[in-house]
């Protein structure tokens, strides 16, 4: 089975269950929206994924094996990439050696290999000037190099936390058109989190709605955005 | 512009590099007064780089005279009771105390910020009174006498010795700088939870940093106890050579090679002359050295250089560019 799943994925912190006995799956090929009010556990569910955090109880299974115990580095390795909604570029890293890292540890490639495969991704997805430092980068080009870093891992399920977040709306559509190039060409499991449903509408196959740590709601966007569920939870009433 | 990005030229490194081997070989010629006082820069350089090694992932330790010290321990225990040869008590030492560093580091490296460096206080002070209590091997507070010095003590072979051993601590400390360790050290400083994702196994990478980094400051505590003949717990492991490397890193420049060497050199140097006259006086120099450099020059000596051949070579290509268009 390729791809993604977990079964009753639950962490609980002290008094708080943030994911709460979730059941999802992305498979390559899939964009699939991950929405829900703010604290309903989405970058939590990221964080589970990605090794961050381990879980009070449930599994995650990758390619069809579990790999409930398997830290965050040997994931990256195994091919899951995922952004940074709070972006933290590694600061004393240039722009180029901050996406060359994906290559050189979970890539294994040599430093040369690494340099030649940051800088051709950078080429892609349009990033210039690769020596400079994160600093200088302004915030449409911050957030490329959040991609390009959780690309440089070579996934093949990759988590966009909210990168369109702080963008203007032309900055989005660009965003908007490289994601969707970025599952053309690489068959890619993508999990869109994103609170402009305009973005999810757009980009989406299917949406998981999560409320509380609940995943409360799947579907397509069409009808899962009629549920009455969704939209109680939207309206900030309780299901 | 041309479309292919190239790296900013690096040919400052090596000028530096031959004028301090030109340095290095000077108190040769000079006499035994400059030569005394260049074996101590050097005894002080390399403790200075090994730390600045540890610190570039983030991970502060305080623990050099710790390991400086079982170093020189393993030295005259090696030398006495295994008949490891004076000159290889060097190697002897780094690999014993590179290895009980990985065992410790096992434990100890799951501690971050001040919890870590506490720790690596505490075990400087846990090595000093095992040796000071462990009569049967070490002579208790009296220490030992190492069997044959190295070189039987000529001084110019040994001051030689040390030019070798810091030789090969400013390679392990550029091979560090440029090669992945460069990236998995930085990144582990910058973000954990982001060096993690990029496929950086941490623990690894801290371990390997703090065994190399440790058996470093233990081949220069053998060193030393070649250099005067003798181990004892109040002189090994004397807080000075954490606190001296310290202050020179500081005023040199963290992160690098060269930052470490530039303090070291200055503060080694003008340190030994204080010492003329006022006894003890130096010490409080390198404290109001630690206060002054902390507030005002955070990046040391060679960050600031750095940072002005950076703004005036930028500079530079935008005039370049400005006249290209
Ligand atoms: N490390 C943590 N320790 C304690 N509580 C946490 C931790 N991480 C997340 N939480 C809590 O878990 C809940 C879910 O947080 P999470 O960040 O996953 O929400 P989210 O859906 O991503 O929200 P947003 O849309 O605001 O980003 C929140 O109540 C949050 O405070
Ligand atoms: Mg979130």
């Amino acid at each position: 089975m390729k791809g993604l799943q977990t079964e009753a994925l639950t962490i609980r912190f002290g008094g708080l269950t943030a994911v709460d006995g979730v059941d999802f799956s992305l498979t390559p090929g899939e964009i699939v929206g991950i929405i829900g009010p703010n604290g309903a556990g989405k970058t939590t569910l990221i964080n589970l994924l990605a090794g961050i955090y381990a879980p009070t109880s449930g599994r995650v299974v990758f390619d069809g094996e579990d790999i409930t115990a398997v830290p965050a580095h040997r994931r990256a390795a195994l091919g899951i990439g995922r952004t940074f909604q709070l972006i933290h570029p590694l600061e004393d890293l240039t722009l180029v050696e901050n996406v060359m890292t994906g290559f050189l540890f979970a890539g294994r490639r040599s430093l040369r290999a690494a340099r030649e495969a940051a800088a051709a991704l950078c080429r892609d997805l349009g990033l210039g000037g690769l020596n400079r430092s994160t600093g200088e980068l302004n915030i449409l080009e911050t957030k490329k190099m959040e991609i390009a870093k959780a690309l440089a891992v070579e996934p093949s399920v990759l988590f966009l936390d909210e990168v369109m977040a702080g963008l203007n709306s032309t900055e989005t559509l660009d965003v908007i058109r490289m994601v969707r190039e970025i599952a053309a060409h690489r068959n890619l499991g993508i999990g869109v989190v994103e609170h402009v449903m305009g973005v999810i509408k757009e980009l989406t196959e299917r949406v998981v709605v999560l409320d509380g740590g609940r995943l409360i709601a799947a579907g397509p966007y069409s009808e899962v955005s009629q549920d009455p569920r969704v939209v109680s939870a939207y309206l900030g009433g309780s299901v | 512009m041309s479309s292919i990005e190239q790296r900013p030229r690096r040919r400052a490194p090596w000028v530096f590099a031959a004028l301090a081997a030109l340095l290095a070989f000077l108190p040769l010629v000079a006499g035994p007064y400059p030569q005394t006082i260049a074996r101590s820069v050097l005894t002080y350089m390399m403790l200075a780089i090994s730390w600045d090694m540890l610190i570039r992932s983030g991970q502060l330790s305080f623990g050099i005279a710790g390991f400086f010290g079982l170093g020189g321990y393993a030295a005259a225990i090696g030398a006495t009771y295994l008949g490891v040869p004076p000159v290889l008590t060097l190697v002897f030492a780094a690999v014993v105390v590179g290895v009980v560093a990985l065992l410790i580091g096992a434990v100890v490296l799951r501690l971050r910020g001040m919890y870590f460096a506490i720790v690596t206080l505490a075990l400087a002070e846990i090595f000093r009174i095992v040796m000071h209590n462990w009569s049967s091997l070490t002579g208790g507070p009296n220490g030992m006498l190492l069997p044959r010095s190295a070189f039987d003590g000529n001084s110019v072979a040994t001051y030689l010795m040390m030019l070798v051993l810091a030789a090969v601590v400013i390679g392990v400390s550029e091979w560090f700088r440029h090669s992945r360790i460069h990236f998995a050290l930085t990144a582990i400083r910058d973000n954990e939870t982001v060096a993690a994702s990029a496929g950086v196994n941490i623990y690894a990478y801290l371990l390997t940093a703090f065994a190399i980094t440790s058996g470093i400051q233990g081949a220069v505590g053998a060193s030393y106890a070649q250099l005067f003949g003798f181990v004892t717990p109040e002189s090994s492991f004397n807080v000075n050579y954490t606190l001296i490397p310290l202050a020179m890193t500081l005023l040199g420049g963290m992160y690098g090679t060269w930052g470490p060497v530039v303090g070291a050199v200055l503060l080694g140097v003008v340190g030994e002359y204080l010492k003329l006259f006022i006894p003890y006086g130096h010490l409080l120099v390198y404290g109001v050295i630690i206060v002054l450099v902390i507030l005002f020059m955070p990046r040391g000596i060679v960050g600031l250089v750095r940072g002005h051949l950076e703004r005036s070579r930028r500079t530079t290509t935008a005039s370049e560019k400005g006249g290209a268009a």
